[in-house]
Order: structure tokens, then sequence, then C-alpha cells
């Protein structure tokens, strides 16, 4: 499944100091305040690549994702896609680029418009990227549906007659349809059950393997991430505090922080909970001294 | 591909006419089950039918005068008696729902026409635009409706189209108000990100996503201010500043009968009459509708659609399959015997869902779990399994549509199974206390921390003011939350998730419960809080020596914390294991299922093993078979 990421020499996505920020409305006179949620972070995801991006809720993880899919303006920093620097577009982003990059959310049922039917996701984007033709977009949705593992049925439904993991696999249809190079996986599996998000993970990893293309997979669940993701990047307060190989990330983490989120993630065996409890008791004995200190 | 046992299911179209390919089908057939919209529809179709039909139906034209019998009471001759110019009545008012229902349907066109779009703009485009249209929509609102309309008709003139327009102005802050309110809630939705990624420009995601979602509002919103819309009419035309005398309207015809009250009483009661039935039936049908685009979907328990759902797929399954013979492994749940120490002991719990078709399910069936006191137990389970049902069948909070319907629940020997409402909210308040996955759900947003903290402790306690304050300040610092005298007067929206957790389990304890729920309750929290929480509840428990029900879908968070665990699959406990033994030794097939498709399990980056396809009926054929056992019983 991993192939050979460096066929080419430049990476298909390059972050270089990105910062994010919100803006907080302010007074009649006051100034407007802007809300760091991003400072400062660096990345690259090669072609056929998937890059995991793990971190606590708040720790900016989503808000990189939105800057790359351009749901929100980046204040300083470059996204250079493909050798152009989307930063600069304006407040639009070019239709070439919406067919590019392409985006999996968390909540499957809310990512689908629940008034309208599934196939009409699928045909909506592709009218807009100058399929015209009735025949071809029929068939072109059949055929991601069927990509996704859904049948011709599922078309004719509406998002609440699906259940979370096959509105989830529409969601994916919806995303590839346009043959994008590069899916940002927001929480993608997060909201489904154990057994769906397994399922979810190996077709990601199938349409990867098929079509080549490239998933910045974010999730707050390391176990998940290690799964599908070539490298993995840690967020912390908005930071990128640490960026390496899965391999590397799991097995010899070097930030603190990254130890300590292995740390909290639950084990898959009761074996030896009690020292792992300990461990952590010990660690916010710990912190909670250097926070109380003057 | 992997896909291959799942693209294998084909599910059959359904026949029974259950589900329909619209959503206007649904509609309709949900409508068809409320007897007072199917009554204030027909009247409706009758007063449409009418007013086509005016020229047919009336006996007489409406502005033939017969002078030789003016103010004449009902004859056989005129049914409904005339008016002081010896004009038919019964015509008049055939002719007069013409004019009703062309100028209230007229103007609810014109107030959703001006209304919607402006809502719609402000909504999605917020910020400058937003404050100051809302300013104007709340100006026009403050003013009296009436007035507007006088004032339009008197710079305008008096005429059909003119009404009509006035009336919808009127109309129109309504509408406007509404849309905006709708819209507000749908562009944060995820669907709304998602066509913008798709690509689509500004204007297609307002009117061909967000509109949509719009319909139904609107079409209620419609049919309600046509009803109001028919009232204002009619106290324009009473006012005489409405349509030409000339023309039939009921208001008109109300201000004449007024008029000659004292000589012909029998004028005032048809054109009243109608106005009263016609607006009550617009007002009765509109929320019939209302009812029925969301009402219903409200009413019907997630969970039964949920469940209807999982049967069917479930179904498909074992059509498709290739069925292997179920019994090759067989899980038998046996309860851990616990002697005197045992906090809650629940025997063969049932737990029954109404089903849309009115016919009933189990969705929990013959269940039993006991907690001991100072004991951890895991309800393992995935969405839809009725694990959750459960712990609300302990708790005796079970969802509107479902009922206990066989069992026993023994909360410290006590039994708790049937009892009334009342006493089952003191045990929860002294005996028994539940922590939910969404802590803002459990907090009430407009009441202090401190105050909802010490209420419970006043109620159930008997404590006065100052005591319930301190030992809610004893509370919150033992829960872990820092400065927390200061922290009391804040809200619940000023606690992070964590921390409004753990105000929740401070609630909680509050009660001294023997007995702790914890219903998914840090599923929704990220790992490292999730952690933290975990090992407070843990705390707590070495501290308290309570019983814990620890009801997740998570394996991980069964491995850290519980002691003993029971797995759920399809209402059923199929396995009930100390935590060691379920995770070393898994008995039953889904359990061993479950175990390896936890990603955190598989330590390579290959493929996930999945529970799908043929295996997923296997686990599926060893329930059917004890339901089978147990009907046969």
């Amino acid at each position: 499944m991993t192939g050979d990421l460096h066929t080419s020499a430049t990476p298909l996505l390059d972050v270089r100091s990105l910062s994010v920020g919100y803006e907080l409305p302010a007074g009649l006179l006051g100034r407007r305040k802007v809300v760091p949620a991003v400072e400062d972070v660096s990345f690259t995801i090669s072609h056929g690549e998937t890059l995991g991006f793990v971190g606590e809720s708040g720790s900016g993880k989503s808000t990189v994702g939105k800057a790359i899919l351009r749901l929100v303006p980046p204040l300083a920093g470059h996204i250079v896609f493909d050798g152009r620097d989307v930063a600069d577009d304006g407040a639009r982003a070019p239709l070439s680029y919406r067919r590019d990059v392409q985006a999996v959310f968390q909540d499957p049922a809310a990512s689908l418009n629940p008034r309208q039917l599934a196939s009409h996701a699928i045909e909506t984007t592709l009218r807009r990227h100058g399929v015209t033709d009735r025949i071809e977009i029929r068939s072109r949705t059949l055929e991601a549906f069927e990509m996704v593992g859904l049948t011709r049925d599922h078309l004719q439904r509406f998002p609440n007659e699906l259940s979370g993991g096959q509105q989830q696999r529409v969601a994916i249809a919806r995303a590839l349809v346009l043959q994008p190079r590069l899916v940002v996986c927001d929480e993608a599996v997060s909201a489904l059950d154990l057994s769906t998000q397994g399922q979810i993970i190996n077709l990601l990893g199938d349409l990867q393997a098929a079509t080549g293309v490239s998933y910045l997979f974010i999730a707050h669940d390391l176990g998940l991430v290690r799964h599908i993701a070539h490298r993995v990047g840690v967020m912390s307060a908005g930071s990128l505090v640490e960026l390496a190989s899965t391999e590397q990330i799991f097995d010899a983490p070097q930030h603190p922080y990254t130890r300590r989120l292995l740390g909290a993630t639950p084990s898959s065996h009761p074996d030896g909970r009690d020292e792992r409890r300990a461990r952590r008791q010990a660690f916010r004995d710990a912190s909670s001294v250097v926070l109380e200190a003057p | 591909m992997s896909e291959t046992t799942t693209t294998a299911i084909t599910l059959s179209e359904p026949d029974d006419g259950r589900r329909h390919t619209t959503n206007l089908g649904r509609i309709v057939s949900r409508m068809r089950r409320q007897p007072g919209t199917i009554v204030a529809g027909a009247f409706i179709l009758f007063l449409a039918t009418v007013a086509l039909l005016a020229p047919v139906v009336a006996p007489y034209d409406p502005t033939q005068v017969f002078l030789d019998n003016v103010l004449e009471p009902p004859s056989a001759q005129f049914l409904l008696g005339t008016d002081d110019l010896g004009r038919d009545q019964l015509s008049r008012l055939i002719y007069g729902s013409q004019i009703v229902l062309l100028v209230a349907l007229g103007a609810v066109i014109i107030a959703a026409v001006i209304g919607v779009p402006l809502g719609l703009v402000f909504g999605f485009n917020g910020g400058w635009w937003d404050r100051i249209g809302m300013r104007f929509v709340d100006m026009a609102q403050a003013l009296p409706g009436m007035l507007i309309g006088i004032t339009v008709v008197a710079i305008l003139g008096r005429n059909i189209v003119i009404l009509m327009f006035a009336i919808g102005l009127i109309g129109a802050s309504l509408f406007a108000r509404m849309t905006r309110a709708v819209v507000l809630v749908e562009r944060n939705k995820l669907y709304v990100e998602a066509a913008e990624v798709a690509g689509l420009p500004r204007r297609q995601i307002i009117f061909g996503q967000i509109l949509p979602n719009l319909v139904g509002p609107i079409v209620t919103q419609g049919s309600v201010f046509l009803g109001s819309a028919i009232m204002i009419e009619s106290a324009m035309s009473f006012l005489g500043i409405g349509l030409p005398s000339e023309i039939p309207t009921w208001g008109a015809m109300l201000s004449l009968a007024l008029d000659n009250q004292a000589v012909a009483p029998h004028l005032t009661w048809p054109p009243g009459i109608a106005i009263v039935l016609t607006v009550l039936a617009f007002s009765v049908f509109g929320d019939g509708l209302n009812d029925a685009l969301t009402g219903e979907r409200k009413r019907l328990p997630r969970l039964g659609l949920r469940l209807a759902q999982a049967e069917e797929e479930r179904a498909a399954r074992a059509a498709t399959s290739v069925s292997t013979a179920p019994g090759a492994v067989t899980g038998t749940a046996t309860a851990v015997v616990h002697g005197d120490d045992a906090v809650l002991v629940t025997h063969d719990v049932s737990v029954a869902l109404a089903m849309p078709d009115r016919s009933q399910t189990r969705i929990v069936k013959n269940a039993s779990l006991t907690v001991a006191k100072g004991e951890i137990v895991g309800l393992l389970g995935e969405s839809g399994s009725g694990k959750s049902t459960f712990a609300r069948a302990v708790l005796g909070m079970l969802p509107p549509g479902t009922w206990l319907a066989s069992g026993s629940i023994r909360l410290l020997g006590e039994e708790l199974a049937h009892r009334q409402e009342r006493e089952l909210s003191h045990v929860r308040g002294t005996r028994m206390a539940a922590v939910f996955q969404d802590p803002m759900n459990a907090l009430s947003p407009v009441h202090t921390v401190g105050m909802q903290l010490t209420e419970p402790l006043r109620l159930h306690k008997g404590m006065n003011r100052t005591q319930a304050r301190t030992r809610a300040v004893e509370l919150l610092e033992r829960v872990g939350v820092r400065n927390a005298l200061a922290r009391l007067d804040d809200y619940p929206h000023q606690f992070s998730g964590g921390m409004a957790q753990r105000v929740a389990i401070a609630m909680a304890l509050a009660a001294d419960p023997e007995l702790l729920i914890a219903d998914e309750a840090t599923s929704a929290l990220d790992v490292t809080t999730q952690a933290q929480v975990l090992d407070l509840i843990l705390d707590l428990r070495d501290e308290y020596g309570m019983g814990v029900l620890m009801i997740t879908h998570s394996l991980g968070v069964v491995a850290e914390t519980c002691d003993r665990a029971a797995v759920m699959y399809r209402g059923r406990i199929v396995e009930d294991s100390p935590v060691a033994t379920l995770f070393s030794e898994p008995r039953h097939l889904y359990t061993r299922s479950l175990l390896d498709a936890n990603p955190a399990n598989a330590e390579t980056s290959g493929r996930l093993v999945t529970i799908d396809g043929d295996l997923r009926v296997e686990i599926d054929g060893l329930i059917d078979q004890l339901d089978a056992e147990e009907d046969a019983r």
C-alpha cells in the first residue's frame, strides 16, 4: 500500500509557515481581535502519500485542513499545491483547485443535504465541473457509488435512509468522483462504529492504491492513524510539535506531548493498566506542581 | 477490492410501500394519519372548489338587486336571506370566497417572495448585512400590521392587487425572520462546507442547497399566514378600507350586517362563521403540515428508525450471503453470582419499542447483569445494540415509545421495575446517578453551575444554603475543578468539554450514589481528556466504593477501566466475563470479531479485519438461534 513515495521530486502539497486565525467581532469601538488557531506550521504531502494529523480538540489540526480546503483564509504563509501558491488566490478558489482538492468530513449525516437524494450530491458536483451530458453524469455517478461499495439501489435514497457507514461512503464517492489528487479526511471515521471504521479505512487504502490519491488524514485517535498514515504530524496548541514516520511516532516519540498523547490512548488489552494509570497519575502530579508554582 | 462482500449486497426493493421515493409521498402518508388535518384539508378543498365553480353553484348574480326582498330572513328562495339592497346572501358568500382566497393566496406569495430572499441573504451573509437588515425587519414588525395596510391602500388606492401587496408586506417580515433563523442553523452544517469544497458558487449554495431545506418551514408558515391574511383582509373590508363596496367580500358583508343588526340579525352569521372556519382550517392544516414535516420524525424514536434499517440490512445480508450453519460457537451469557455486596442485579430485562407500523419489537432481550459494590462493569456494544436503552431502563428513563416489557431490576435489593416516576426520581437523586455523553445536555445553560449543584443537595439531602454551597465546593474540588469557589458562579458554557464533564460527575456524586451509570461518558472527549476523566472515575470508585456501570462502544475504555464486561449485540448480552478473560479468551464469536477488528490491536499497517459479509451472517445466525430457542420455550 505504501508504494514509492518519492517518484517525483516536488511534493504535491507544500505548506510553509502557515498561520491561521479567527477574527472575533469586537465591540463598536474596540479593535478587531484575531485569535490565532494555527501558528507557523510547515509540512509536505507527496503524491500517493497519507499524512496523519493528530492532536486534541482545539489543537488546530482541523483548521489546517480547512485552510488547505480554502474554507478559512490564512493569515500568513504559503500553501503550494502542485507548484502554485493558492494562498495568493482571492476570496474564491479556482475551479481547478476545487477539482484537485476534496474533503470527507466527520459527521456523514450532516455532510449530506438531508433534502436531497444521495445521488444528487455527486451529480451536482459533476455538473459544476463541466460534465453536462445526462447519460455521462448518470453513469459516472453509478461508477462512483460502485467504487465505494454502494449499489444502484442506494442512489435513490435520502441520507436518513442510509446507515452511518453508507452515508460516509456517499461522502467519499462525492470526494473522489472528480479524481482529485488530495483528499482532506477530517475525522472521517471518528463518528463511526468500530467495525465500520475498519471498513472505511480499508476502502480509503484501496482507493489510494487504485488511484494514487494523497490523503491528509486528521484524527484524534492515534490507533486509527497508525493504520492508514505513512507519516504522522502531532499538533498541540496550534503548532506542529512533531512530524515523523508512523513507526517513529509510535516506537520512538520525541516530543513530550507525543508521549503524553500515546500514554493517554487507551490500550487494546487490560494487561499493565495499573502501571499505566500510575504513570499518568505521576505525570499529572508533576505538571500540577509546575502549574501551581508562582 | 475489499468491498467485494459489501458490493455483493443488493437490497431488494421493498414492495410493502413503506419507503417512498420522494419526501412528498412520505409527508402525505403521515398527514393521512392526522384526522384534524384531513378535516381541515377537506374544508379547504371544498372552499377552493366552491370558489372556482362560483358561477355554477351560486343561485344568483352577487350584484343582482331584488328591491322587493330587502333584508329578508332565510327562505326557500334566498337560502341565507338578503341584505339591505336585496342581494342574495348565499351568492355573495360564495363569490366572496373567491376574493378571500385570491387575496390571501396572493398576499402569501408576495410575502414569501419578498421575505424569503431577504432572510436567505441576511442569514447567509451575516455581518453588517444581517445587523442592518434585521433592524429594518424589527421595525417593520413593530408597526401594527393594519397600519401598514391602511397606509399602502391610502397611497396606492383600493384594488385587489394593491390589497394583496399591502397584506403581503405585513407578512414579509415574518417570512424574513423565519428564513433567517433556519439559514443560520443550516449554513453551519457540513453539507454547506462540502458544497463549497465542491466549488459550487455562492448563489447555488444558497438556492440549490439551503433553500430545499427551507421548503418545510416556508410551506407551514405560508399555510398559517393564509389564515392571518384572510383575517386582515376581512378586517380591512369590514372597516371599509378594503376593496370597493360592489365587490362581495366577507368582511364587507360583516360590516353591512352590523349596520342592520337590529332589523336583520341573521346577516351576521354566514360571513362570521365562514371567516372563523376558514382561518381555523388554514391554521390546523398548517400545523398538521408542520407535524408531518418534522413532528413525527421527532416523536418516532430515532432508535426505531435505526433498528428498522439494521434489520433490513441484516435481512439483505442473510439473503445474499452464503449462509453458514449456526451453532459452531455458542455463547452462553452467564451472570457472575454475587453475594450480599451486589448493588445492581438485573434479571431478564426486556425493553419493547413501538414500530412505525404499530407493531412491537424488543430492542433489549432478556438482559441480565450484576454490578457489585466497588466494581466497574462495562457494557460494550455498537450503536443500536441496545446498550444505552438498557442503561435507561435501569434508570427508569426510557424514551417515549419504549417500555420495560419484562424483567426485574433490583438496586440494593429493592425492586425498581414498574415503579412510579416520582419514586424513581427519588432513587435517582439518592442512590443512583448517571453521567451522559454530552455534559452540555446534562447541564442547564441558564443556571450557574453552583445553583445546579446545590439544588439536589438541598432537595434530597435536606441541606441549607450554606451547607449545600460548602459541599458543592468540596465536590468540584474533588473532581479536579480548579478554583472551585469562584467557578460556582460560572455558567456551563464557560467550561471546556472535559471540565463540563467533571462538573456533571460532581453533580452525580452529590447524590452519594451507590451506583453510577456512565453512558458513553467519555466518547465525546479527546484521548487526553478521556484518560483524565476515566482516571477520575477510577479514583472515585476507589474512594467511595460505588458500583459503576460503564456503557461504551470503545474496547479501550473497557480495557483500561472495567473489572468485568458484558458484550451486547442486537439487544442481547452475548458474553459476560472478567475483563482479562474477555480480552484474552473471548468466548463468543462476536466478541472475538470485535477484538480482531479493533484498529489498535493490529500492529502492522496491513488491512484491518472488519465485521461484515459471511462473518456478520454467522454472528447474526447465533443470535437468531437464541431468539428461536426462546420463542420455542
